[in-house]
C-alpha cells in the first residue's frame, strides 16, 4: 500500500509546485531567451571585431615608397639593410615597371596606360614577424622615413584604429544593450513571480500555516528565478551558436583569407559568465521582489 | 501514541536556547491573562479573557457565532496579536515573540480548520508530508511518521490519492494527519465538523478525544451544542468576550449563573 505514495525519497517537496506550472516555466525562459539573445549578438559582433583588430594590428606590413629617381642600386641598399633587421621576416621590392604592370593587368585604362613609368613609384613590401607591435613599427617607420631615397612610409594602422573606433562603439552599443537587457529581464522574471505566487497562495498560506519560514517559503521562487535566469540565458546562447553555425557555413575561404581571421563564436568565459548573469539576476529578481510581496 | 514520543515534540519549544526551562514542564500549558482584542475600536471581540488550560486536556471553546471563539485561536497561533493581556504557551508570551519566532511556535501547534485548508491538487500524502518538512526531517522518518498519522485517522492505504477526490469527511481526517503528524504539544480545532454531517461530525470528534487519550492537548471550538451533550467535559463559553468556565459539561449545577447565560446564549444559535 506504500507502493502507491508519492515517491519519498524526493527531497524538496515543495517542488511539486514547480512541475505544474512548467508551461509558465517554458515561455518566460523563452522571453528570457530573446532579450539575451540580442545581448549575446552584440557581443558576438565585438568579439569577432576585436580578433580582427588584433589580427590586424599584429599584421605587421608596411609599404616604404621610393623617391623619383631612386636607383636599383640604392633600393636593393635599402632592402638589404631591412632584410637584416631582425623584426623583418621578408622584404620584396616592386620596381616601377613592375608596379605599372600589376595596375594596368587590373584595368584596362587607356589614360592611365599613358601614364610614364614615373608615375608609378617603386616601392618595398615589407613584411614584419608576428611579434613585432605597434610600438616597433612605428620606430622602424620613423627610421625609414629619414632615408634620403625614401618617400613615404605605409604601416596601414589607420585601419587599426577605424577598426578600433568601431570596437569602441559596439562595446558602447553593447553595454546600452546590457542595460536594457537587464531591465527586461528583472521585470519578466518579477511578473512571472506575481503569478506564481498568485497562484501558489494556498500552498503559501499553507506552508505559513504549518510554521515554515519565510526561507522556506521563498527557496523554491528563488530557485525557479535562478533557472529561469540561467535557463533564458543559455537557450539564447544556444539558438545564437545554431545561427552562427549556419552563417559560418557560407562563410568562404576567400572571406576568410581578406579579413585575416575566421568568424569565432564567444568564448567559453563570455558564455558561462553570461549564463551566470542570468542566473544572478533571476535570484536577486526573487529574493527583492519576494520581499516586497508580503507572504501571507 | 507514547507518552515518550510525545515529550519529544514539547523540546524545540524548550530548547530555545539560553532560555531553557525545566520547569516549564510543570507548568499549564496554555494561560491567557486578562486578553483584550478587537478588530474594530467600538467592537471589542475579548474583553478582559482569563483562562488556563493544563497540559492534557481536552477543552472546548463554545458560545454562538461571532462571540471570537476563531480570534481566540488564532490568538495562539500568532495569526492576530492581542491588544493587551498575556497568551502564556509552554511559559512564553506568545504576544511578544518575535515574527522569527512565529514560524517555531507554529510547529508546535497543530490546526485544524473548518475549511480544511489542504492543496486540492496535491496527494494525501503530499499534503501531510508539508507539516514534517518545514521541521527538516529526514525523508525515511517522514515516510514512516506519514504511515502512522494516516492510520490513526483511518485513511491507511490513501496516501497517493489526490485530496481533491476525497469526501469532506476523509478530507478533513487528511488535515488531522496534517495536524498531528509533527506531534505537538497542542492541538487547536476551529469548528472543525462544521462542514461535516452530523454522523461524520461525531466520527470526527471520536478522532479528537483519540489524540486526546493520547496525551496532546486539545482546543475545541464550536457553536454546535449537540456535540457536547453526549458526555460531560470541560467547556468553556465565550460570552461577552470573557471565557466563563463550565466544567462538567452542561447537565448539571442547573442554578449555575454563569452556566445559565451561557446555556440562554448557546440556544440562540442553535
Ligand atoms: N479579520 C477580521 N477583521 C475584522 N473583524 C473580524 C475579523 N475576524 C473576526 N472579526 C469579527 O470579530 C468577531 C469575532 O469573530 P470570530 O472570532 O470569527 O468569532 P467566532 O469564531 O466565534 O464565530 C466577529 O464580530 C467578527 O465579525
Ligand atoms: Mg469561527
Amino acid at each position: 500500500m506504500r507502493a502507491s505514495f508519492d515517491s519519498p525519497g524526493k527531497k524538496l517537496r515543495t517542488w511539486r509546485a514547480g512541475r505544474s506550472d512548467m508551461r509558465l516555466h517554458l515561455l518566460t525562459v523563452f522571453s528570457l531567451a530573446v532579450a539575451f539573445v540580442c545581448l549575446a549578438a552584440s557581443l558576438l559582433v565585438v568579439t569577432n571585431l576585436a580578433a580582427l583588430r588584433d589580427r590586424w594590428s599584429r599584421a605587421g606590413r608596411a609599404t616604404v615608397y621610393l623617391r623619383d629617381g631612386t636607383t636599383d642600386a640604392e633600393a636593393n641598399e635599402v632592402l638589404r639593410a631591412l632584410e637584416s633587421t631582425p623584426l623583418v621576416k621578408k622584404v620584396r621590392l616592386v620596381t616601377s615597371l613592375e608596379a605599372r604592370r600589376e595596375v594596368l593587368a587590373d584595368e584596362s585604362d587607356k589614360a592611365l596606360a599613358a601614364l610614364p613609368p614615373s608615375a608609378f613609384p617603386a616601392s618595398l613590401e615589407v613584411g614584419f614577424n608576428d611579434e613585432v607591435t605597434h610600438d616597433m613599427l612605428d620606430t622602424t617607420a620613423l627610421k625609414l622615413r629619414a632615408l634620403p631615397c625614401v618617400e613615404s612610409v605605409e604601416t596601414y594602422q589607420k585601419w587599426t584604429e577605424r577598426l578600433s573606433s568601431l570596437l569602441g562603439g559596439g562595446v558602447t552599443a553593447s553595454a546600452c544593450l546590457a542595460i536594457i537587457v537587464l531591465a527586461a529581464v528583472v521585470s519578466v522574471i518579477g511578473s512571472t513571480l506575481r503569478l506564481l505566487l498568485h497562484r501558489r497562495r494556498p500552498e503559501v498560506e499553507v506552508l505559513k500555516l504549518v510554521g515554515a519560514t519565510d526561507a522556506f517559503v521563498r527557496r523554491p521562487f528563488v530557485v525557479e528565478a535562478t533557472a529561469q535566469g540561467a535557463g533564458g540565458a543559455g537557450l539564447a546562447l544556444a539558438m545564437l551558436g545554431v545561427l552562427f553555425a549556419i552563417v559560418r557555413g557560407r562563410f568562404d575561404q576567400e572571406l576568410v583569407t581578406l579579413l585575416g581571421v575566421p568568424p569565432s563564436f564567444l568564448p567559453w568565459p563570455v558564455i558561462v559568465g553570461m549564463i551566470a548573469l542570468g542566473a544572478a539576476l533571476g535570484a536577486a529578481t526573487a529574493i527583492v521582489s519576494l520581499r516586497r510581496m508580503v507572504l501571507v | 501514541m507514547a507518552a515518550t514520543s510525545r515529550e519529544g515534540t514539547f523540546r524545540p519549544a524548550l530548547r530555545a536556547g539560553p532560555r531553557f526551562d525545566p520547569t516549564a514542564a510543570r507548568r499549564p500549558i496554555l494561560v491567557f491573562e486578562d486578553v483584550y482584542k478587537s478588530y474594530r475600536p467600538d467592537q471589542p471581540v475579548l474583553r478582559g479573557m482569563s483562562l488556563t488550560i493544563e497540559r492534557g486536556e481536552l477543552v472546548f471553546i463554545t458560545g454562538p457565532s461571532g462571540s471570537g471563539k476563531s480570534t481566540l485561536l488564532r490568538l495562539i497561533h500568532h495569526t492576530e496579536v492581542v491588544d493587551s493581556g498575556r497568551i502564556l504557551f509552554l511559559g512564553r508570551d506568545i504576544g511578544r515573540l518575535t515574527v522569527d519566532a512565529v514560524p517555531a511556535l507554529r510547529r508546535n501547534i497543530g490546526f485544524v480548520f473548518q475549511d480544511f485548508k489542504l492543496i486540492p491538487n496535491w496527494t494525501v500524502y503530499d499534503n501531510v508530508a508539508i507539516a514534517l518538512e518545514v521541521l527538516n526531517l529526514p525523508s525515511r522518518l517522514i515516510r514512516t511518521r506519514i504511515g502512522e498519522a494516516l492510520e490513526r485517522v483511518g485513511l491507511s492505504g490513501r496516501g497517493g490519492d489526490p485530496a481533491e477526490v476525497l469526501s469532506g469527511g476523509e478530507q478533513q481526517r487528511v488535515a488531522i494527519a496534517r495536524a498531528i503528524v509533527g506531534e505537538p504539544a497542542l492541538i487547536l480545532a476551529d469548528e472543525p465538523t462544521g462542514n461535516l454531517d452530523p454522523q461524520l461530525a461525531i466520527d470526527i470528534l471520536g478522532l479528537f478525544e483519540d489524540i486526546h487519550e493520547a496525551g496532546t492537548t486539545v482546543l475545541f471550538a464550536t457553536h454546535d451544542r449537540t456535540l457536547l451533550d453526549v458526555r460531560p467535559r470541560r467547556v468553556v463559553v465565550l460570552d461577552d468576550g470573557r471565557a466563563v468556565d463550565v466544567p462538567s459539561g452542561l447537565t448539571t449545577d442547573e442554578d449555575d449563573d454563569a452556566h445559565a447565560i451561557s446555556d440562554e446564549r448557546l440556544a440562540e444559535c442553535a
